[in-house]
């Protein structure tokens, strides 16, 4: 009876072992590249195919790459190694960026940038970072900050020029241009993506459309943009390779824009004041808008999250903001010298510090912390301008097209994807990095799995999706 | 043999997977596993306890059984476009158990106590696939302890009802989407336990000496979780948003009706046919209270929709000799989930199930049983957009081999 009993429970536990290796499948379609070939992929564009996020350039950044996070599903269809610019692994912080340090008792993020283990060499004559050279051939030949307008603009990669330009090339007489056009050679390209007209409206955006003339803040003219994409692009269709385009997002939508107005608004009703004045373009003109126009779908008014640190200060006399940029003008940081400059500014914009900031002409807000309507305006025409292009080469040459624009329009209100929930919204949607305009990692593999489809559809591909899970979102102070 | 009995409960303690529709387990008796779990509308012996009350008082003699079955079950998961199995359950083994004690009161009167778990669910899809931040680990448990009494009319007609005290436990492990700054996610446990009651009737009737009938309804018992405790790790900077603190939440174990039929064409063979209803309806939605905000809220609650379901049974049992009896049976188990619904709790899906089993008497008095349940269930793809759950698509199986020992007296 005993040994029986312990045949059979041998016996069981030997039939469970047996089963415990008969795993259930399911039979899912085959990844495929379709029409397209993904054996040598180079991706070109500025920041957001860098894989700066959180007003930064770093390694985990880079391995988070939009590219990156492509080429990653690439491979499953074909796709080759894809080589990128990285920053060494005892310098990851590379240029640096914010990191969240705390909250404020009102519930406000605080950020403090992050200073060590920097992929910095050195200084260029203006004092400005230098990085860590990487000449070697890329596969990501994306250039954090650079305008369509700057691709064949001599000397943009001396150190006289893009910092991240100069580390990628060994010769400072080099354009973009020329340089894709070299890398693309190398690397005998299959494939290519585009995602580059951003800088050609962001710099007027975040500046509040104060330094118009300044060259860096300016918008791209439409025709000039049109002129340097379509050399861009022959380049890269040069033996007709197959591609992605993708459209500029909405510069005005991303939390950069959206989060400082509704606290503002609240201060504003709290105190019964119906509106503001503040000084539009890069002039001293004033303009005057009502409360109720912050945030508005039409004629509405938004603050760049720079202008956090002088809200507090609306409706009071002072001239912090105006002192913040003699400091940053003056030739000397002499306080006699700067005092110069401040005198000279203010004088420059007619500003009594000693009226009610934002709230009178005297004492008006100053144009690079406001948004306004005819700014926007601005904008808008260049982006839709940009954008038809982009959408026309991409059906001129064949191209898959995936309109950004419309996919962050779209998001709006926000989405769920594997029980959590996704929205534009700073800090808790997930999506975009502590600087409000470049997505986190995550927000970066939600975009490469809009930009797959695109791919998918347009060259009967089968690209398998990115699993959004594994990339970060924004990291949190303290461990736990 | 008692030190054994205290053993085996010892070691089935834990949880058994669900196998069946939603969260219920119907490994009740291992003759009856190896029938497709019919017996309804049989005399199936001391596990009349559970299967019809009205029928054990037709039990010749007294008699104690325990069994367990050991519950392999295994859930591949492939999400949406993946183009790939993404992840895998890594569930440990259930150990579902049943223990039956029948004593002859007289020739018409039986009394008898049961404890089994009729209700369980383990899935462990573990911290990194994607869906950590619905589910990592779910077990749920019940045990259920049935003292009965079962009075026979006649010799053609018995009923027979228990009252049935459950002790549950629940513990839920999910990943919270908020990251430290070393990338770590948070993590929240629920864990709590309830008791409950609910009854067990059913009728036997025995027209001829080839066929039997019976019915039997389970009733619903809702296990009330009071004061659990829940348990969030974050980064410290989001503690305040996530507190520690108690919860409580309803889990309802539905009611089942059953209606079962059987048939002894010779004196060697018994056919018989199972009807189950399960009134999942009652499940509506998973809902935490909690007693301190969490997260800004609270509650949480997230819509199930359960529709009722039934499950056909069909088995056999042949004795091939006086001391051998081979069994088989099947069923086809329709799942309560609707489209829209799926979770990683319990993917469900229509369910089909194969059994074998032997009995077999090794004395007069001591009876040894076996079976074998294979479960397969359809590959089932869904949005789970109404539920919180993650699409995708999933496919399940299990093997269940188990074993009962039988003390005639």
């Amino acid at each position: 009876m005993k040994n029986l009993f312990y045949k059979t429970g041998t016996l069981a536990l030997f039939a469970g072992v047996l089963l415990t290796s008969c795993d259930p499948d399911i039979d899912t379609p085959s990844s495929s590249a379709g029409t397209a070939d993904f054996t040598s992929y180079v991706a070109v564009g500025n920041s957001l195919s860098a894989g700066y996020a959180d007003n930064g350039l770093t390694l985990p950044g880079q391995q988070a790459s939009l590219p990156a996070i492509l080429a990653r599903q690439f491979q499953k269809a074909g796709g080759g190694e894809f080589e990128q610019p990285l920053f060494p692994e005892d310098k990851p912080n590379g240029s640096g960026y914010l990191r969240l340090t705390g909250f404020t008792p009102q519930g406000q993020p605080i950020t403090q940038p992050v200073t060590t283990d920097l992929a910095v060499r050195g200084q260029n004559e203006k004092g400005a970072p230098l990085y860590t050279k990487y000449t070697e051939n890329v596969n990501n030949l994306a250039i954090p900050g650079i305008k369509t307008a700057d691709i064949k603009t001599a000397g943009y990669g001396s150190t006289q020029g893009n910092a991240y330009f100069e580390r990628l090339t060994d010769n400072a007489a080099q354009t973009y241009l020329q340089y894709v056009q070299a890398q693309a050679e190398a690397a005998n390209h299959t494939f290519f993506s585009v995602w580059i007209a951003e800088n050609d409206v962001l710099g007027y955006a975040t500046s509040g459309g104060a330094f118009e003339t300044d060259a860096r803040y300016k918008i791209t003219p439409i025709a000039d943009f049109d002129a340097n994409f379509k050399e861009l692009l022959d380049v890269l269709t040069a033996d007709k390779q197959k591609g992605v385009l993708i459209t500029v997002p909405d510069v005005t939508s991303v939390p950069f824009f959206t989060t400082l107005g509704p606290s503002i608004k609240q201060v504003l009703a709290t105190n019964n004041i119906p509106g503001m004045v503040a000084i539009t373009g890069s002039g001293r003109e004033r303009t005057q808008f009502a409360a109720t126009q912050i945030g508005a779908a039409e004629n509405g008014i938004y603050f760049p999250l720079t202008a956090s640190s002088y809200a507090p200060l609306i409706g009071q006399p002072t001239g912090k903001y105006w002192r913040d940029l003699a400091k940053q003008l003056s030739p000397s940081q002499d306080p006699l010298v700067v005092r110069l400059t401040l005198a000279g500014v203010l004088a420059n914009y007619g500003i009594d510090t000693t009226a009610m900031f934002g709230l009178s002409a005297g004492n008006p807000l100053p144009s690079a912390l406001v948004l306004d309507p005819v700014e926007q305006a601005k904008i808008k025409t260049a982006t839709e301008g940009y954008n038809q292009i982009i959408k026309a080469q991409a059906t001129a040459r064949d191209l898959a097209f995936f309109d950004a624009n419309a996919y962050f329009k779209s998001i709006q209100g926000g989405f769920a994807a594997n029980n959590v929930a996704y929205s534009p919204a700073f800090i808790s949607g997930n999506l975009f990095s502590l600087d409000g305009i470049h997505p986190t990692p995550r927000g970066y593999a939600v975009v490469a799995n809009e930009v797959i489809d695109a791919i998918n559809s347009k060259y009967n591909a089968n690209i398998p999706k990115a699993d959004i899970t594994q990339y970060d979102a924004v990291l949190f102070p303290g461990r736990q | 043999m008692k030190s054994r009995i205290l053993a085996l409960l010892g070691g089935t303690l834990l949880s058994a997977s669900a196998m069946a529709g939603g969260y219920q387990v119907n490994l009740a008796s291992q003759r009856q596993i190896g029938m497709g779990h019919t017996g309804t509308g049989l005399v199936t012996g001391t596990s009349s306890i559970f299967f019809n009350p009205g029928a054990m008082s037709y039990v010749r003699e007294n008699g104690v059984t325990i069994g367990a079955s050991a519950l392999f079950s295994k859930i591949a998961y492939s999400a949406p476009e993946s183009n790939e199995v993404t992840a895998r359950t890594d569930n440990p083994v259930g150990t579902p158990f049943q223990v039956y004690a029948v004593y002859k009161i007289n020739d018409k009167l039986a009394a008898g106590l049961g404890v089994y778990t009729p209700f369980g669910s383990t899935a462990k899809w573990g911290q990194e696939w994607s869906g950590r931040f619905g589910l990592e680990e779910l077990s749920l448990s019940a045990i259920f302890f049935q003292p009965t009494l079962s009075y026979a009319i006649t010799d053609k007609i018995g009923i027979g009802a228990g009252l049935t005290y459950v002790k549950g436990s629940v513990n839920l492990q999910r990943g919270i989407p908020v990251q430290d700054e070393a990338g770590n996610y948070g993590r929240a446990e629920l864990d709590g336990d309830g008791t409950s009651l609910g009854y067990n009737v059913g009728i036997y009737f025995k027209p001829s000496e080839k066929l039997s009938l019976g019915i039997n309804y389970r009733s619903r018992v809702d296990v009330d979780v009071e004061e659990g405790d829940a348990t969030f790790t974050v980064a410290p900077s989001l503690k305040s948003r996530f507190p520690d603190t108690k919860f409580g939440a309803s889990l309802p174990l539905p009611a089942t009706l059953s209606v079962g039929i059987g048939f002894m064409p010779t004196e060697a063979l018994t056919i018989a046919v199972d009807v189950n209803r399960v009134e999942w309806s009652a499940y509506e939605s998973l809902r935490f209270d909690y007693k301190d905000a969490v997260n800004g809220s609270n509650f949480t609650e997230n819509a199930r929709n359960y529709e009722d379901a039934y499950i056909y049974r069909i088995g056999a049992e042949y004795k091939a000799t006086d001391a051998l009896a081979l069994r088989a049976g099947a069923y086809y188990d329709s799942s309560p989930v609707q489209d829209g619904y799926l979770t990683p709790e319990t993917p469900d899906a229509d369910a089909r199930g194969v059994s074998v089993g032997l009995g077999y008497s090794v004395s007069d008095n001591i009876k040894l049983d076996a079976s074998f349940l294979y479960i397969n269930k359809k590959e089932r793809t869904d949005a789970s957009d109404k539920s919180g759950g993650i699409g995708g698509t999933y496919k399940a199986v299990a093997y269940i081999p188990g074993l009962a020992l039988t003390y005639n007296f």
